[in-house]
């Protein structure tokens, strides 16, 4: 009966963790990064972004390219039905959901010691502040979001 | 997640029959994470999910999911 039940879907399910792992790294580092440079325009990190700013594509393309060489062969087809298996699943939709609740409540939350935090910053102008907490708040949503997915969704 | 004292035969019906829970998973169309947290009583499925797992092991829904102190489910 094993070889119903063959690996592709555990693959795929394995492809898809690794996708929002990289993204849960990836969403915080660049929106660091723009935070820095909405804060600090003339800043070290902003100098730095912009003389490197060639290297976040290439850099993200071949991190596309490593996750999918781990699908060893097959692509990600979202019709084929191991994809629907893994998209319409109870537990992952269960996931979903709180999850983006609980991401949804904690940048609630959070808008207070954000606005208290960039409101003492020196130096930045209030519509350089409000545009930071804007960023501040995605980054924090979505990290939260895709943090809560992988650990709801564990095994 | 499991509040109410949903329980299930889920592990015994798939021993009976030789399937993994990955064999089972294929048979359902789901994953065998979802498989897995319905044994372990982490999730309470749909409906749905629940009839389609009672298909692909071939006995009723009672004989799969039963309510805690409820009658003993049906031996298929």
């Amino acid at each position: 009966m094993t070889a119903l039940a063959d690996n592709s879907s555990e693959l795929l399910v394995r492809f898809s963790r690794r996708s929002m792992a990289a993204m849960l790294v990836i969403v915080p580092g660049l929106g660091a990064m723009a935070l820095a440079m909405t804060l600090w325009p003339e800043g070290a990190a902003s100098r730095f972004m912009a003389q490197a700013a060639w290297v976040y594509p290439i850099a993200i393309v071949f991190l596309g390219a490593a996750l999918r060489a781990t699908l060893r062969g097959k692509s990600w087809d979202p019709r084929s039905p191991d994809a629907k298996a893994i998209l319409n699943d109870e537990l992952r939709q269960h996931s979903l959901n709180r999850s983006s609740r609980a991401a949804l409540i904690a940048v609630l939350v959070a808008q207070i010691p954000l606005a208290l935090l960039f409101g003492t910053l020196p130096q930045a102008s209030a519509i350089r502040t409000a545009l930071a907490m804007a960023e501040a708040s995605i980054i924090l949503g979505t990290a939260i979001f895709i943090a809560l997915v992988l650990f709801l969704d564990r095994e | 997640m499991n509040d109410e004292g949903l329980r299930n035969t889920l592990k015994v019906q798939r021993a009976m029959r030789d399937l993994t829970q990955a064999d089972l998973a294929a048979l359902a169309g789901v994953t065998r994470k979802s498989v897995n947290a319905i044994e372990a009583g982490r999730m309470t499925p749909s409906v749905l999910l629940a009839l389609k797992l009672s298909r692909a092991l071939g006995v009723s829904i009672e004989t799969l999911f039963h309510l805690d102190g409820g009658p003993e489910p049906a031996k298929t």
